[in-house]
C-alpha cells in the first residue's frame, strides 16, 4: 500500500481510504437488498421497486472464493510501471453482502494462496502520474 | 408460425489475421450458401446481418456493404450485435421473418476479421461502460473469467487437469479432419499438460483464440425452395437467452458477481436451451449432434451441464468415459470446437449451426456422426447473450 496522502485511485468512486481502511465503494438496494458493485452495476431484482438505493462501503475483510494466477501482460489500457506478471487475481467473498469482488493480490506469496482464506483490501499502486501522486486500483492481499 | 428450412449454408474457413476486408469474407461465405441452395441473389427478401465491431461504420453497418457487393434489392437489412452470440440473433431473426410469414427467403450471415492480438477496451469512458474497469483496475482479459470459474468447478467437483486437457485432445482429432477449421494439429495429452499456463488453472492450449471467419445460411419457407434443395434441414427451434437474477457466474466484463446463487450458472444459456426444449418439444435426450462453445475447456464441461446433458458434476464423468466422443452416446463438436477454430464474434454462431447442418445432411467426411436426426447449436456471448438452435432431418 502506498502513501495514503499522496494516492489517486485510477478511476474514480470504486475504492475508498478515507477512514484509514481500504474498503471497496459498493452500493446497495434497500428495497432488495442486493449490494452493486462498482455502484452503478445495477443488480436489481426483477420486480424490485428500486428506491432506497444508498451508497455502502464494503468490509475490509473477506474470504477467497476464486483465485488465478495470470502469466500474460495484460494489453492496455492497463498500466503499471513495472512489469508485475505473473500476477494474482482473487475473487473475495464478502458473506454478509452476499457479493464476490474481483481484484488484483498484491504483497502475498501466490504460492499459499488456498480457497477459503482470509483476505483484507489494500491498494496497488500501478504508475506515478505527472503530478507526483501514486496511481492506485484496489487489491486483496492474505491476512497475515 | 410456419415451418423454415435451411437449404443453403456458406462458410469462409477460419484463419489467422488477415488484411483482406470483412466484406471479402462474407461474400465468399453468401455465395457458397446461394450456390448450395441453388437460387438467384434476388430470392433473398430480408438480410439479417451481424456486426463486425472492429470495423468502424462498415462493420456496424455489415448487412448494406454485404448488399451492395450482390447488387441493392430494397430489402430489410438489419445489422445486430449480441457479443459472441451475435449470429444467433442473426439466424433468430431471419427464422422468425419467414416463420410469421413476412418474407419467404432469408438470409443470416456474420464475418469477422481478428483484431490481431488480445480484445481490449472500445471506449475510454468508465463511469458509461464499465467494461474499461475491468480492463484499467483489475487486468482481467478474458480467459481470466473462465479461470475463475474453472477454480471453483475443481474444487467444487473432482475435475483435473487432466480433463481439461483431455478436452482439447478430442477437439484437436476432430479439428485435423476438418478443412474449414483453423488450428488441424492434433495434440497429445501430454502436449497439451505442458503447454504453458496462461491463467492457472487453464492452460495456452486450452483456450481458444480469436480468428477471422465468416459464415452464412439461408432459410424458406417457400415450397420451391425447399423441393429443389439438397437435403434440407427444419428448423425446430432457435432461440435467445439473458442473464438472470441470482447467476453466480462472473460475467466477463463485470467485477463482482452474486455470492449466493439463485439461479443457474451461464443463466443466459440456461435459459436459451430450456426454450428451445419447450418450443420444439425435443429434449437434450433427443440430441444426435451437440456443438457447444468450448471457448476454454472448462466451458466444454460446464455446458454439458447448464443444458442439462447432464447433472452438475457428471460432465468430467461424461467425458472420461467417451460418451462425447464421435462414435459415443452423445457426439461434442465434431467440428473440432472454437479450440480448432478460435472465436471469429459474428460469425461463429452461424458456422456451429451449419456444422450441425452439414451433420445431418452426411457432409462431414472423416468427422461424420453415424446417421444423426437431430443436432443442436449452443453460443455463448459475454455480458448476458446466449443463443440455441435445434434442427432435425
Amino acid at each position: 500500500m502506498g502513501n495514503m496522502t499522496n494516492m489517486v485511485a485510477r478511476i474514480p468512486n470504486l475504492v475508498d481510504w478515507s477512514t484509514g481502511e481500504v474498503r471497496l465503494m459498493s452500493a446497495k438496494c434497500n428495497s432488495c437488498g442486493t449490494y452493486f458493485f462498482p455502484k452503478e452495476h445495477y443488480q436489481h431484482r426483477p420486480g424490485c421497486s428500486r428506491e432506497g438505493v444508498e451508497d455502502a462501503l464494503l468490509p475490509s475483510k473477506g474470504k477467497l472464493a476464486s483465485y488465478t494466477i495470470q502469466h500474460y501482460p495484460c494489453p492496455p489500457p492497463f498500466k503499471t510501471e513495472k512489469n508485475i506478471t505473473p500476477y494474482g487475481i482473487g475473487l473475495v467473498e464478502f458473506e454478509n453482502e452476499k457479493i464476490q469482488v474481483a481484484g488484483i493480490i498484491t504483497d502475498t506469496d501466490l504460492k499459499s494462496l488456498k480457497l477459503g482464506m482470509e483476505m483484507e483490501t489494500t491498494t496497488l499502486t500501478m504508475f506515478t502520474n505527472e503530478e507526483k501522486q501514486e496511481v492506485v486500483t484496489w487489491a486483496f492481499r492474505a491476512v497475515k | 408460425m410456419r415451418d423454415v428450412y435451411i437449404i443453403g449454408t456458406g462458410i469462409h474457413p477460419w484463419m489467422g489475421f488477415s488484411e483482406k476486408v470483412f466484406s471479402d469474407f462474407a461474400a465468399v461465405a453468401v455465395n457458397g450458401a446461394l450456390k448450395d441452395a441453388d437460387i438467384e441473389w434476388n430470392k433473398i427478401q430480408t438480410i439479417m446481418a451481424g456486426i463486425f465491431i472492429y470495423g468502424g461504420n462498415a462493420g456496424h453497418l455489415s448487412g448494406q456493404y454485404l448488399e451492395s457487393i450482390f447488387g441493392e434489392t430494397g430489402v430489410p437489412v438489419v445489422n445486430v450485435y449480441n457479443a459472441c452470440a451475435t449470429g444467433s440473433a442473426a439466424i433468430r431473426m431471419a427464422y422468425n421473418s419467414v416463420a410469421a410469414g413476412e418474407t419467404d427467403t432469408a438470409l443470416a450471415f456474420g464475418a469477422d476479421v481478428s483484431p490481431k492480438g488480445f480484445l481490449t477496451a472500445k471506449s475510454d469512458n468508465a463511469v458509461q461502460d464499465r467494461d474499461v474497469i475491468r480492463w484499467k483496475m483489475t487486468g482481467m482479459p478474458n480467459p481470466v473469467y473462465w479461470a475463475l470459474e474453472c477454480r471453483k468447478r475443481m474444487a467444487k467437483y473432482d475435475t483435473t487437469e487432466q480433463d481439461l486437457a483431455l478436452v482439447k485432445v478430442l477437439m484437436s482429432e476432430y479439428g485435423s479432419k476438418n478443412p474449414d477449421a483453423r488450428f488441424k494439429k492434433a495434440y497429445t495429452l501430454d502436449e497439451v499438460l505442458n503447454s504453458v499456463y496462461v491463467c492457472e488453472p487453464l492452460r495456452l492450449y486450452e483456450i481458444c483464440p480469436v480468428s477471422t471467419g465468416a459464415a452464412a445460411v439461408i432459410v424458406t419457407a417457400d415450397k420451391e425452395l425447399i423441393s429443389k434443395a439438397d437435403k434440407t434441414v427444419k428448423i425446430n427451434a432457435t432461440t435467445m437467452g439473458s442473464s438472470m437474477y441470482g447467476d453466480p457466474t462472473i460475467r466477463i466484463s463485470a467485477v463482482s458477481c452474486p455470492a449466493v446463487p439463485e439461479a443457474s450458472m451461464l443463466s443466459e444459456s440456461y435459459s436459451a436451451s430450456h426454450q428451445a426444449y419447450e418450443k420444439s418439444g425435443i429434449g437434450p435426450e433427443d440430441v444426435d449432434v451437440l456443438e457447444l462453445p468450448d471457448n476454454s475447456s472448462w466451458h466444454y464441461l460446464v455446458y454439458l451441464e447448464v443444458c442439462g446433458f447432464c447433472k452438475e458434476g457428471e460432465a468430467d464423468k461424461m467425458l472420461r468415459d467417451g460418451e462425447t466422443k464421435i462414435d459415443g452416446k452423445l457426439p461434442v463438436n465434431p467440428s473440432g470446437g472454437f479450440s480448432s477454430h478460435g472465436e471469429a464474434l459474428s460469425a461463429q454462431a452461424i458456422w456451429q449451426v451449419i456444422e450441425c447442418a452439414n451433420q445431418l445432411r452426411g457432409r462431414c467426411g472423416e468427422r461424420q456422426v453415424k446417421e444423426p436426426k437431430v443436432a443442436m447449436a449452443q453460443t455463448y456471448g459475454l455480458m448476458g447473450n446466449s443463443g440455441t438452435t435445434i434442427i432435425s432431418i
